[in-house]
């Protein structure tokens, strides 16, 4: 198979990057290892704040937005392989994908590798019971899958995504018993979501001591400044925060980069999107944990980047459009990932001995730059 | 335990697919996955793990962890929380590791 762009991965990023690219003219195909496309969008039933204005979304739902993705996709001139895996990589540069029986190559002249990030497990007695699970994998079986994981829930973790997925376990007839929280204090910033859950009891300072059950969770005891507390469940929900997929990455031996907030080692990219593999591009949750208009902008960067590289645009054009995704980017993203980001930034850019474009220095006014 | 009231998501998926489980009669919706769909019909354990035999089930839903492994129409460890459910699908736990060297693979 041939193609001006590859993309891997078919989430958020991976699908604005395509739609961008298709809108320029470029052949593009898709692989995706799942049976549909819209990744861990699928199953976000919350509604997505920071959407970037021009897409025109306003306040909506995650599962909304995905579909307008689906469906802009198909009618485009993208080809997508869903169930195609990106196992390897030739010694030509090819990528090589597989969707279990077959493998073949793919030859394209620009990649762009969107392959999102992975729950972080948690260690404790018994974390391996059947009923112990992430909380990404409860929340894709209430809203995916349609299909109640238990009856009676501990939630270990209290940062947004977990107290958000307890919303919606609740919402869906889950009594959820006890939230755990290892540091002092409820991590979630959003008061409201924490208001929508204050009958529920709050143990900080606490962990999970163990988790016990005959062949599945029947019981949780947890170690609070008060004392052990026990309670009877058979769900127990670990969200202990996200970091970038890498295999991708290593298979087309990029190099790699250390960043706490970004969501720990990810592959080092410079303000095109670009890899240390110039033929490589990263999007999306992979090239540093963000909210969600920061994915899709992400993905259209690197989009532009590889249209710009391979003549579709001007680079006049792709230097303007550009600045215009780093400025929004820089106005939607929190804080802390974007100081994260644009340090790594500046760090690759020296070590590489590169210069950063005047835009780039003039984000937030130069401030961030000292 | 099946979701019939969505609290957000109003869309219905009414066509019946049926499976087997080591050898049962199961039921489950068009579009799940065998993981989701066992878990629908309240079987969380999917097999052992393979030096202790500590019961194994679903941990992350997305074909990541392969805690969830199952055997499915013959091939073994299959991800099942990435793999949709079909009408007379064979499903078995994993509760060992496969053969390899069995007559079946022809070694
Ligand atoms: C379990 C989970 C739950 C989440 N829930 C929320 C939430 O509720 N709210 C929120 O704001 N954010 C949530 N997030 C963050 C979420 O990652 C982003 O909102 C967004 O979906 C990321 O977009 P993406 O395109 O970067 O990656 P993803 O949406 O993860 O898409 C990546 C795609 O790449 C595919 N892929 C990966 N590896 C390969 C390969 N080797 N070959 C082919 N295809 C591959 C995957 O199948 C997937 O479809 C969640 C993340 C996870 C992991």
């Amino acid at each position: 198979m041939e193609t001006d762009l590859l993309i891997i991965g078919g989430g958020p990023a991976g699908l604005h990057a395509a739609l961008t690219a298709d809108r320029a003219g470029a052949r593009v195909v898709v692989a995706d290892e799942s049976f549909s496309l819209g990744g861990q969008l699928r199953q976000q039933t919350q509604w997505l704040s920071n959407l970037p204005g021009q897409y025109g979304y306003g306040k909506k739902r995650g599962t909304w937005v995905n579909e307008q993705l689906i469906n802009q996709v198909g009618a485009s001139n993208v080809q997508v392989l869903k169930k195609h895996t990106m196992i390897g990589s030739y010694l030509n540069g090819n990528i090589g994908v597989s969707d279990g029986d077959k493998t073949f190559e793919i030859q394209s002249r620009k990649n762009i590798i969107a392959p999102g990030a992975q729950e972080e497990a948690k260690v404790f007695p018994g974390w391996t019971l059947p009923g112990v699970m992430t909380a990404g994998a409860a929340q894709i079986l209430i809203n995916r899958e349609k299909v109640l994981p238990g009856k009676r829930a501990v939630m270990v973790g209290s940062n947004d995504f977990s107290l958000e997925v307890a919303r919606q376990l609740n919402s869906c007839g889950i009594t959820v018993e006890a939230i755990v929280e290892e540091k002092n204090q409820i991590i979630c910033s959003d008061g409201e979501l924490v208001k929508t859950l204050e009958n529920v009891p709050v143990y900080t300072n606490s962990t999970i001591e163990i988790v016990t059950g005959a062949g599945e969770v029947e019981h949780v005891v947890i170690q609070t400044p008060d004392g052990l507390k026990e309670v009877n469940v058979d769900l127990v929900c670990i969200a202990n925060g996200f970091s970038p997929i890498l295999e991708p990455f290593e298979i087309m031996n990029c190099h790699f980069v250390y960043q706490k907030e970004l969501g720990g080692w990810l592959a080092a990219y410079n303000i095109h999107l670009q890899t240390t593999n110039p033929s490589c591009y990263i999007a999306g949750n992979a090239a540093g944990i963000t909210d969600f208009g920061s994915i899709l902008l992400t993905g259209e960067i690197a989009a532009l980047s590889a249209l710009e590289a391979m003549g579709f645009i001007s680079s006049a054009e792709g230097t303007e459009q550009k600045s215009r995704c780093w400025r929004e980017l820089a106005n939607l993203e929190s804080e802390k990932v974007l100081q994260a980001r644009t340090e790594m930034l500046a760090d690759y850019h020296q070590k590489h001995e590169l210069d950063l474009p005047d835009y780039f220095m003039k984000i937030k006014g130069g401030k961030m730059y000292g | 335990m099946h979701i019939s009231e969505h609290p957000v998501l109003k869309e219905k998926s009414n066509e019946k697919v049926f499976f087997y489980f080591n050898n049962h009669r199961l039921e489950a919706k068009k579009g799940q996955t065998v993981a989701a769909a066992l878990m629908a019909n309240g079987i969380r354990k999917l097999g052992v793990s393979r030096k202790l035999s500590q019961p194994r089930g679903l941990y992350c839903s997305n074909g990541r962890c392969t805690s969830c492994f199952v055997t499915i129409n013959g091939l073994d460890h299959v991800i099942s929380c990435t793999t949709l459910v079909e009408n007379n699908m064979q499903v078995f736990s994993n509760n060992n590791d496969p053969e390899i060297r069995g007559e079946k693979y022809g070694n």
